[in-house]
C-alpha cells in the first residue's frame, strides 16, 4: 500500500516534462515541420532554468527563462527547415547536438549545485500530509496540476478555432492551404517556437521542480521519449495526456522499487519504457492510415513543385 | 511571407555553385564554433594551435588524430551505406555497444584458440551489429515502422543492457568500478609504436576500398542510388530493392558493430561506460559532410579526428567539457545544412 501510495504520488512528476514536450511537439507536427531536436531543447531548456535560480533567480522566472532559450534554438531550427528548407531529420539531430553540446560547454560552472526549486500544494496550502489523499497531493506542484486545463485548451484550440485549423490544413496540405491565403512560413515557424517554448518549459521543469540540481545529460532521452509519444497519441493532445502518464508510471516505477530496497535488475527494468515505446510504435504502424499522422509530415513545402 | 520572391528548385546545380555553397557553410560552421570555444574561455590564439598544429603537425599530435579517426570512419561508412538507400540509422551507437559486448565476451571468456581469438572478436561484433539493426529493417520493410525512432530506442536498450553487464558480472573484481578487467595481449590490435596507433588502421583501410569498389564500381552500388533517388522508379525497372535495402542496412549495423570492437581492441583495451559514447552524432556528420562517399568519409574522419583530439587537450587545459565536440559538430552540420539552400534554389520575381 505504501509502496503504491509513493508510486502514484510521483507519477504525475514524471508526466509532466513528456507532456509539455509532446504537446510542442505535437503543434510542430500538426504543421507538418518534423521536430527531431526535442532532446536538446529540453537540455537548454533545463541548463537555463538551472542557472537563473543559482543567480538567484525566482523558480517561476527559471521556467520562463528556459522556455525563452529552448526557443531561441528552436528559431534557428525554423531558420534552417522552414525559411532554408533544409531536411528536418538532419536538421532536428544538428538540433539535439548544439543543445547537448552547448549546455556540456557552458554548463559546467552549474553542474551538482542543489538549488530550492517550485513550492509544492502542501506547502502553498499546508494540506495535511497524515491522509492517503494528502500523501498524494501535497507533493504536486501547481504547473502539474494545470496540465489538463493546458491540454484541454490545446485541444480545444487545434479542433474548434479557425486558427487551430488553420495549423493543421497547413500540416496536412500546404498547397491547399496556401491557395486558401494561409501564410506557411508564418504559420510553421509560429508552430516550430511554440515546440521551443514547451520543450523549454519541460526541461525546465525537470531541473527547476522535479531535481533541484542540474546535471550534464538529466534529460535522458525523454525528448526522444516525447516524440514517440507522439506517435502514441495520434497527434491528439488529449491522449497526449493518457500517454503520458502510463510512460511516466512506467518510468518511476524503478526509483521507487530502489526506494523500498527490492532486489531486482535495475538497468533491465529501466528498458521497461522503451519497450513498450517500441511496441506502441509497431501497434500505430500498423493502423496505417488512421494514425493520424499529418500528411505533410517531414517534407518540403514549396509553392511551384507539385504536390 | 518568404514565398513573395519566388523560389524555383534548381534543375542542375553546377559544380562549382555547389562546392561555393559546401565550403561557405563549413567556414561560416567553423567560424561560429571558433567564436563560441573563445567565448567559453579558450584564448584565441591557441584556437590555431590545439586544432591544427597539434592535431596533425607534430608526430604525437597526428598519430593521436589517427587512432582517434579509426572508429569515426568505420561509424561514418555504417551512416553512409545507410543513407546511400534513405535509410536512417539514428541506432549506431546501439549497434556499435553491442559490437563491443560481443567481443568483450570473447575475450573475457578466453573463446577460442589464442591466434583466431581478435579475428573471432570482429566477427561476432559485426554480426552483433548487424543483429540489432535487423529488427528495425524488419519492422519498416513489413509495416512501414519509422526507423529513426525504433533504431534510436533499440540503441538506448542497448546501453541498458550495457550497463546492466558492467554494474553486475563484468565488474571489474579488483577495483570494483563498472569496467571490465582489461583484455589480455591475444584480444588486442598490436601496437605498431606510433603514439596510440594500432594495427586496426589496416583493417580500417582495407574496409574502407571494399566499401569504395562496392559501392562505385559494382552492381551493388548503382542499385542502391537507384533506390536512393527514386525507390518507385527502381521497383518499376525491377530492380532487387528488397534486397538491396536489407543488404546495406545489415552492413551498416555490422560496420557500427565493427567500430566498437576496434575501440575496446584497439585503445581501450577494456569495456566500460563512455567507450561508445558520442559517435551517434559522428557517423551522421562524417556521412552528410562526405556525401556517402567511401573517400570522402576517409577524409572528414580524419578531420573529425583532429576535433577529438583537440577537444580531448581543450578539456585538460582549460577546463572545456567534451560537449564542445558534439556543438562543433552540430553547428558546422546546421550551417552546411543551410547553405545548401543556395544551391538548390534560386530566386526569381512573380510574374
Amino acid at each position: 500500500m505504501d509502496f503504491l501510495i509513493g508510486w502514484l504520488a510521483i507519477i504525475p512528476s514524471y508526466a509532466t516534462p513528456l507532456l509539455l514536450a509532446s504537446l510542442g511537439l505535437i503543434i510542430c507536427e500538426r504543421a507538418g515541420v518534423l521536430n527531431l531536436g526535442a532532446e536538446g531543447l529540453m537540455a537548454v531548456g533545463a541548463m537555463t532554468g538551472a542557472i537563473i535560480v543559482l543567480s538567484g533567480g525566482n523558480p517561476w522566472a527559471a521556467l520562463g527563462g528556459g522556455a525563452v532559450a529552448a526557443a531561441a534554438l528552436a528559431l534557428l531550427f525554423g531558420l534552417a527547415t522552414v525559411v532554408k528548407r533544409a531536411d528536418h531529420t538532419l536538421s532536428g539531430l544538428a538540433i539535439v547536438a548544439i543543445g547537448l553540446g552547448m549546455t556540456g560547454v557552458l554548463g559546467r560552472p552549474y553542474v551538482q549545485k542543489t538549488f530550492p526549486g517550485i513550492e509544492t500544494l502542501g506547502d502553498l496550502f499546508g494540506i495535511d500530509r497524515g491522509t492517503v489523499f494528502g500523501r498524494i497531493v501535497a507533493v504536486q506542484d501547481p504547473v502539474t496540476i494545470a496540465l489538463p486545463l493546458v491540454v484541454f485548451a490545446l485541444w480545444w484550440w487545434l479542433q474548434k478555432t479557425r486558427s487551430g485549423l488553420r495549423l493543421t490544413a497547413v500540416g496536412e496540405n500546404p498547397a491547399a492551404a496556401d491557395v486558401a491565403g494561409i501564410d506557411i512560413q508564418l504559420t510553421q515557424l509560429a508552430a516550430v517556437l511554440a515546440s521551443g517554448v514547451l520543450c523549454g518549459l519541460a526541461g525546465a521543469y525537470l531541473s527547476v521542480a522535479t531535481s533541484h540540481v542540474w546535471v550534464e545529460g538529466m534529460v535522458a532521452a525523454r525528448g526522444w521519449v516525447a516524440i514517440a509519444l507522439v506517435i502514441f497519441a495520434r497527434w491528439n493532445p488529449a491522449r497526449a495526456l493518457l500517454g503520458a502518464l502510463l510512460f511516466g508510471a512506467a518510468d518511476a516505477l524503478v526509483p521507487r522499487l530502489q526506494a523500498i530496497g527490492a532486489d531486482f535488475p535495475v538497468y533491465l527494468t529501466m528498458t521497461a519504457p522503451y519497450i513498450l515505446t517500441l511496441g506502441v510504435l509497431v501497434l500505430s504502424s500498423l493502423r496505417g492510415k488512421t494514425s493520424g499522422e499529418p500528411g505533410f509530415l517531414g517534407r518540403v513545402y514549396l509553392r511551384q513543385d507539385k504536390h | 511571407m518568404f514565398d513573395a520572391a519566388f523560389l524555383v528548385r534548381r534543375q542542375a546545380p553546377g559544380l562549382l555553385l555547389s562546392g561555393a555553397c559546401y565550403a561557405g557553410g563549413l567556414f561560416v560552421g567553423l567560424a561560429v564554433s571558433a567564436f563560441l570555444l573563445v567565448q567559453a574561455g579558450v584564448p584565441a590564439g591557441a584556437l590555431v594551435d590545439e586544432f591544427l598544429v597539434a592535431t596533425f603537425l607534430t608526430s604525437d599530435g597526428l598519430s593521436q588524430t589517427l587512432t582517434a579517426a579509426l572508429p569515426l570512419v568505420l561509424v561514418g561508412l555504417a551512416s553512409a551505406v545507410a543513407m546511400r538507400v534513405r535509410f536512417w540509422n539514428i541506432g549506431i551507437e546501439g549497434q556499435l555497444w553491442l559490437g563491443a559486448v560481443a567481443a568483450t565476451w570473447v575475450a573475457l571468456g578466453g573463446i577460442g584458440p589464442e591466434p583466431l581469438r581478435l579475428p573471432l572478436m570482429l566477427v561476432l561484433g559485426a554480426v552483433v551489429g548487424a543483429a540489432w539493426i535487423a529488427l528495425p529493417l524488419w519492422l519498416k520493410l513489413k509495416w512501414g515502422v519509422n526507423e529513426v525512432i525504433s533504431t534510436l530506442l533499440l540503441g538506448s536498450i542497448a546501453f541498458l543492457l550495457v550497463q546492466h553487464l558492467l554494474f553486475g558480472v563484468w565488474r571489474d573484481p579488483a577495483t570494483n568500478f563498472p569496467v571490465t578487467a582489461a583484455f589480455p595481449e591475444a584480444s588486442r590490435f598490436a601496437a605498431t609504436g606510433w603514439g596510440q596507433l594500432h594495427y586496426g588502421f589496416l583493417l580500417v583501410g582495407a574496409v574502407t576500398a571494399a566499401l569504395w569498389y562496392l559501392l562505385d564500381y559494382t552492381r551493388v552500388g548503382f542499385y542502391a542510388d537507384a533506390v536512393g533517388h527514386n525507390i518507385k522508379t527502381a521497383r518499376a525497372a525491377g530492380l532487387p530493392v528488397g534486397a538491396t535495402i536489407t543488404g546495406l542496412v545489415l552492413l551498416s549495423g555490422a560496420l557500427s558493430g565493427l567500430a566498437g570492437v576496434t575501440i575496446i581492441a584497439g585503445t581501450e583495451h577494456r569495456l566500460s561506460q563512455v567507450v561508445g559514447n558520442g559517435y551517434l552524432f559522428s557517423a551522421i556528420v562524417v556521412a552528410y559532410l562526405a556525401r556517402a562517399k567511401p573517400v570522402w568519409v576517409l577524409v572528414v574522419a580524419l578531420a573529425l579526428g583532429a576535433v577529438f583530439t583537440a577537444g580531448n587537450v581543450l578539456k585538460v587545459f582549460y577546463s572545456i567539457s567534451e560537449g564542445m565536440i558534439v556543438l562543433v559538430q552540430g553547428t558546422v552540420l546546421i550551417s552546411i545544412l543551410m547553405a545548401q539552400f543556395f544551391s538548390t534554389y534560386a530566386l526569381s520575381r512573380p510574374s
